[in-house]
């Protein structure tokens, strides 16, 4: 056990550090850019499966990264705020409405939650839609890029109109998000969710509050998404509605089930391979939404755990069963 | 000799006064007044449909009554939501076995340790050494709890592979996690094998020796014989009370089981 552990570590160290080392290999700043939004959809996609831990699936989850995007785009343009401040607002923005449209929404549980919250994050979506005095006319332009960091004679980075610097943070940012999402996991606040999301009336019966518990899921997930999608705003400096409405946040459920729910790694292998695959072949874009699509039906068909569900169904197909029999039962 | 309002109220742990529930029509539970003395076995039997689980659901707020009250220790809990009923010392089990069935048996048992100790957000975040001690004192009050129903051998198993005898007592294991001053237990021994009826009883018969103050729903006679009081309903009215010996000498009691032909 410990051995497997320690093989584990090292391949997470190895992984780590080749993505530290990245810039010095992929120098085309297209290629970057794919690295960047990747690293922001992890995040996101992450976050959702966070939510998920509770029962919930939200369709709405890109129209939250795009309340933290608009919120400190906005904020950090109209009063000049440096972004490094409106990033954590926009995330804070992002969670209050979470739990302010959360609340009604636990009333119902599984499918029905995620046709309400698909409701929710198109209601959200129109609304930044109709603001148009904050938000543009034809889109949200005009975004302050992050603001340059000078500790002078130490070091001077410059964000704007560079990909190294941004790649840098976006890691970062994946890295303690990740880092803090797995920890929430594997405490006793995981634990809760995924006692409700086995049997609400189990969870209840011993004094879980259940709708109090779910909301804090939507809570934690959504402040990643409003975090990521601030980051994302200070990186493309211009935003459209488009981007958070309702087929984005169906892509981000799609992400999370091809990667695999039942494991933390599962979103990030998913959109790793979703974003980037359709990325690489650009030429054939005309066919993304076809490729996409075929990738599903075969994950649905074959994975059904998802990609990084594969080990274990492997493993379990060469009989490495993770329980013994019940020693003393009848059967 | 009569009991005087306050010894009587310093007895009584659960007491429900004209309690009725209608769905729809239909008067599942009607103007039922009960109680529940502390360190009492009441079991409450009565034929299919007689309301008794919708007792347990009105008790434990799962369902909220049509009309009267159920008071507990004195105080007016009804319409309190289930972790409510749960916070204030009411733990219950089901009728089907209820599980969390992707946890193991001790997870299951830890996971039901919501209450007491409660952790914080940030405690539990930063894994401070007040929550890792919370933490490590769950897991040896969940394994006790585990040896306590007997359950001790099969810790790591997925709650969803144990026999179904075995998952009922689990269920027990888990209502006993929060610490219950009154403990509901619905059918805990119905469909279970002959070994497992055994096993279940050895259970109950602890619990009853430490005092444990317990209402039980049960189809199965078994389990009748630790009971200090039953009561028999049906069609949502009380029909009969009193030892297992004088209810089952009750005319009303045989009428309503076996039909008036074989009253005397």
């Amino acid at each position: 056990m410990g051995m497997r552990r320690l093989t584990r570590l090292t391949g997470y160290a190895i992984v780590i550090i080749l993505l530290f080392l990245l810039p010095l290999f992929v120098t085309k700043p297209y290629y970057l850019h794919i690295f960047i939004v990747t690293l922001l959809y992890i995040i996101v996609v992450s976050s959702l499966r966070t939510i998920s831990l509770s029962g919930q699936v939200s369709v709405a989850h890109a129209a939250f990264m795009g309340i933290g995007g608009y919120f400190s785009g906005v904020i950090s343009k109209e009063l000049g705020l440096t972004p490094w401040l409106t990033i954590p607002l926009g995330g804070l923005a992002a969670m209050i409405v979470a739990i302010l449209i959360g609340y009604p929404f636990t009333r119902v549980r599984a499918i029905y939650f995620s046709m309400v919250s698909l409701l929710g994050g198109m209601a959200i979506v129109n609304i930044i839609r109709v603001c148009q005095k904050w938000t543009g006319a034809a889109g949200l332009a005009g975004i302050p890029p992050l603001s340059p960091i000078n500790i002078p004679g130490l070091i001077n980075i410059v964000f704007l109109g560079q990909k190294v610097p941004y790649y840098y943070f976006t890691l970062l940012l994946t890295l303690v998000s990740l880092v803090v999402l797995h920890r929430i996991e594997h405490c006793r606040i995981g634990m809760t969710w995924k006692a409700i999301a086995q049997s609400h009336f189990v969870a209840s019966s011993v004094g879980i509050n259940e709708a109090g518990s779910r909301v804090l899921a939507l809570a934690v997930g959504c402040f990643f998404a409003g975090i990521a999608g601030a980051s994302y705003a200070h990186y493309n400096l211009v935003l459209t509605p488009n981007t958070f409405g309702f087929l984005p946040s169906i892509f981000l459920v799609m992400y999370m089930l091809v990667g695999g729910r039942d494991r933390f790694g599962g979103p990030i292998i998913g959109t790793a391979i979703l974003v980037m695959v359709p990325e690489l072949f650009r030429g054939l874009k005309a066919f993304a939404p076809l490729i996409l699509g075929a990738i599903m039906v075969i994950v649905v068909f074959l994975m059904p755990q998802g990609i990084a569900g594969l080990f274990d169904q492997i493993r379990a197909r060469h009989g490495e069963v993770r329980n013994r029999k019940v020693p003393g039962s009848a059967a | 000799m009569e009991k005087s309002v306050t010894e009587r109220y310093l007895e009584v742990l659960l007491e429900t006064k004209r309690l009725t529930k209608f769905f729809g029509g239909l008067a599942a539970v009607s103007q039922l007044d009960m109680h529940v003395n502390r360190g009492e076995i009441v079991g409450l039997i009565g034929p299919n449909g007689a309301g008794k689980t919708t007792v347990f659901n009105l008790v434990t707020g799962f369902l909220r009554p049509t009309g009267g009250k159920v008071l507990f220790d004195g105080k007016d809990i009804t319409g309190k939501k289930p972790h409510a009923t749960a916070k204030i010392g009411i733990g219950r089990t089901f009728q089907l076995a209820y599980l969390l069935p992707d946890f193991t048996v001790l997870e299951n048992v830890v996971a039901s340790f919501y209450l007491y100790p409660k952790s914080g957000f940030w405690e539990a975040i930063f894994n401070t050494s007040a929550y890792r001690k919370k933490e490590e004192y769950i897991v040896n009050q969940a394994r006790e709890i585990l040896r306590f129903v007997g359950l001790e051998k099969v810790t790591d198993e997925l709650a969803k592979n144990l026999p179904h005898g075995y998952q009922k007592v689990l269920g027990v294991a888990r209502a006993l996690a929060v610490k219950p001053r009154l403990l509901l237990l619905d059918e805990p021994i119905a469909g279970m094998s002959h070994d497992e009826i055994d096993f279940s009883l050895r259970a109950f018969e602890k619990m009853r020796s430490q005092g444990m103050t317990i209402l039980l729903v049960e189809h199965n006679m078994g389990i009748m014989s630790i009971c200090d009081r039953i009561m028999v309903l049906n069609f949502g009215h009380k029909i009969a009370e009193g030892t297992p010996g004088e209810v089952r000498q009750n005319e009303g009691v045989i009428q309503a089981y076996f039909g008036s032909e074989y009253a005397a």
